[in-house]
């Protein structure tokens, strides 16, 4: 039976002391479209506004008995904050999440502040730190609070054209690796930024970074150090997020100074598990539009079975839960890691 | 050297500058191709196709990643500004190559795949219309109706914008049931595919590029007959 609070549940299982039950919660945006039509909104409107951001979060988390929140929900905020600007989609029918309208072109134009503290009064900053600030004080603290920021691998590509970047890591080496410096100086200093507000833990999204991208070992000297001093510059429990293919590249990211990994269904957990042995943090690894959206919901008990079985800590979703999701499998996927996950795993023991 | 060996010369020349990712290697032998009056369509598909076709089999042997296909492809661009110009209708079988019309559905800003396979189709000898992308659902309709194209080819990188193509699909097989539809980008499977009604799918840009390179081989194939 439930013990402890979630915030304590959450807060016990990164520092690997036993917990009561396995933790419900994500690193990445769990907004659905119940939440946000029980709230009478649309989601086009839930970024704009500290209110609608964390109540979205708070109704979803009691809706479905989550033990975390999560926001901002869109990869934009920083990138707008930095002038590059935002497509929210208002005017489209059904949910599209907003994107970046105008990247800088070429390294030339890349144009960063000296000192970043500028851009948490920008654009919609002032809005996350205003939800997370609601999220830390709601219901006394009960809830765990995640926050996240994009790996500086992945905050690049949301700041240059991908193709620029991606070239550029072959042909104009130096400079991309300058400007992957700085992108690594702006992520520390959004993840201390949250850490400071009374955030629970942080997630390092670096998401575009897998082996379908880039190989193993441009992976180990352009992504890994940025990663180490990222990790090393943080405090909370953070963790190492990449999606897509990860099976090459396991190793390298649980030795990047996170206190956890979390991968994504291309990951094959079991072999992980052997690889990185029962002390490592493992978080993942369901396909979440498949599970949610497509499935039918007497299918989802199986689906978080077998991430328990192959050996994860804590049952993440392997991306953002697309808000189009069925209510049914929601539930269905709460249960099932509450049914699951009163066993203790590889790495967190049970009271 | 007689004009066989010149012509396997500048082929090997245009292969090996575009896995080599060497631009101005295939600039050059593009522009001998012409200056010695050898046939541009087979300098296309015999030099730079084919060496294309290497960078697939690299891509699947985990030697090549994203970053070199890009530079692949930027090579083989260099050389393909300058030999289509030269390309004839009797090239191509006395007939135009059909018409597509490309994309990557509104909410998606990424369009390394769909770059990709617009490459492979102008290589075919296809006239493509690119909409570019983040396109808005209608735009595609309309635009397969003005052009009165055989294919359209929608791309989405991400989950959150796949939606868009089931939409976008019962569109045009509403106004014209015969128009061909490709999908491409990382979330979607073949079961998705099915699902929204789509005559063909590539799962990914480095998928997309080995669906393309293959129909290309096979183009290579029946020219070669």
């Amino acid at each position: 039976m439930a013990t402890m609070t979630p915030k304590e549940r959450v807060k016990r299982f990164f520092k690997r002391e036993p917990v009561d039950e396995m933790p419900c919660f994500s690193g990445m945006g769990t907004v659905t479209v119940q939440a946000i039509d029980k709230m009478g909104i649309r989601f086009a409107q839930v970024h704009g506004s500290a209110e609608y951001l964390a109540g979205s979060a708070i109704t979803g988390a009691e809706m479905f008995g989550f033990d975390g929140v999560v926001v901002p929900y869109d990869m934009c905020t920083v990138p707008e904050a930095l002038g590059r600007g935002v497509s929210l989609y208002e005017d489209a029918e059904g949910i599209l999440y907003p994107t970046v309208p105008s990247k800088w072109a070429t390294l030339d134009e890349v144009d960063m502040p000296e000192d970043l503290n500028v851009i948490f009064e920008k654009a919609r900053m002032p809005v996350v730190d205003e939800a997370l600030k609601i999220l830390v004080g709601h219901d006394d603290g009960k809830l765990a609070v995640g926050g996240w920021v994009l790996g500086p691998f992945t905050m690049a590509g949301q700041l240059i054209e991908l193709d620029v970047l991606l070239k550029g890591l072959k042909k104009d080496k130096d400079r991309v690796e300058g400007f992957l410096s700085q992108m690594t100086d702006l992520v520390i200093a959004v993840a201390k930024h949250y850490e400071d507000l009374g955030v629970d833990y942080v997630n390092i999204r670096e998401m575009g970074s897998g082996t379908d991208l880039l190989s193993p070992r441009m992976w180990k000297t352009l992504i890994k150090p940025n990663l180490e001093e990222v990790f090393s510059a943080l405090q909370a429990p953070k963790i190492n997020h990449i999606c897509g293919s990860t099976d090459l590249i396991i190793e390298m990211m649980n030795d990047c100074g996170a206190d956890a990994v979390s991968v994504d269904q291309k990951n094959n957990v079991a072999e992980s598990r052997k690889k990185l042995g029962n002390d490592a943090l493992i978080l993942g690894n369901f396909d979440p539009y498949g599970t949610l959206v497509q499935m039918d919901p007497s299918e989802v008990d199986a689906v978080i079975k077998k991430c328990i079985d192959d050996g994860v800590d804590a049952v993440w979703p392997g991306c953002d839960i697309w808000p189009d999701v069925k209510e049914e499998n929601m539930k269905a996927y709460v249960q099932a890691v509450r049914k699951y996950g009163k066993e203790p795993t590889p790495a967190v023991g049970r009271v | 050297m007689g004009k066989e060996e010149r012509r396997e010369e500048l082929l090997k020349e245009l292969h090996e500058g575009v896995v080599e990712f060497e631009e101005d290697q295939v600039k050059e032998a593009a522009q001998k191709v012409l200056d010695e009056g050898l046939n541009a369509y087979d300098a296309v598909m015999n030099g730079l196709a084919a060496g294309m076709e290497e960078v697939g089999e690299l891509y699947d042997q985990q030697e090549y990643f994203v970053p070199e296909l890009l530079m692949c492809a930027d090579a083989l661009y260099a050389g393909l500004d300058i030999l289509q110009p030269h390309i004839t209708l009797e090239d191509l079988g006395d007939k135009p190559k059909g018409q597509v019309v490309i994309g990557t559905v509104q909410g998606d800003v990424h369009d390394i795949g769909k770059n990709i396979i617009k490459m492979m189709f102008e290589v075919a000898g296809f006239t493509v219309h690119d909409l570019g992308r983040d396109v808005p659902l209608e735009k595609f309709v309309e635009e397969q109706l003005r052009t009165d194209s055989e294919i359209v080819a929608l791309s989405a990188m991400m989950t959150t914008t796949m939606m868009g193509m089931e939409k976008v699909i019962k569109m045009i097989k509403e106004k014209n049931p015969d128009v061909a539809i490709m999908l491409g980008g990382a979330p979607v499977t073949s079961d998705t595919a099915d699902l929204f009604g789509a005559d063909g799918y590539a799962e990914s840009a480095g998928n997309a590029v080995q669906e393309a390179i293959k129909m290309i081989s096979r183009l290579r194939e029946m020219q070669n007959k």
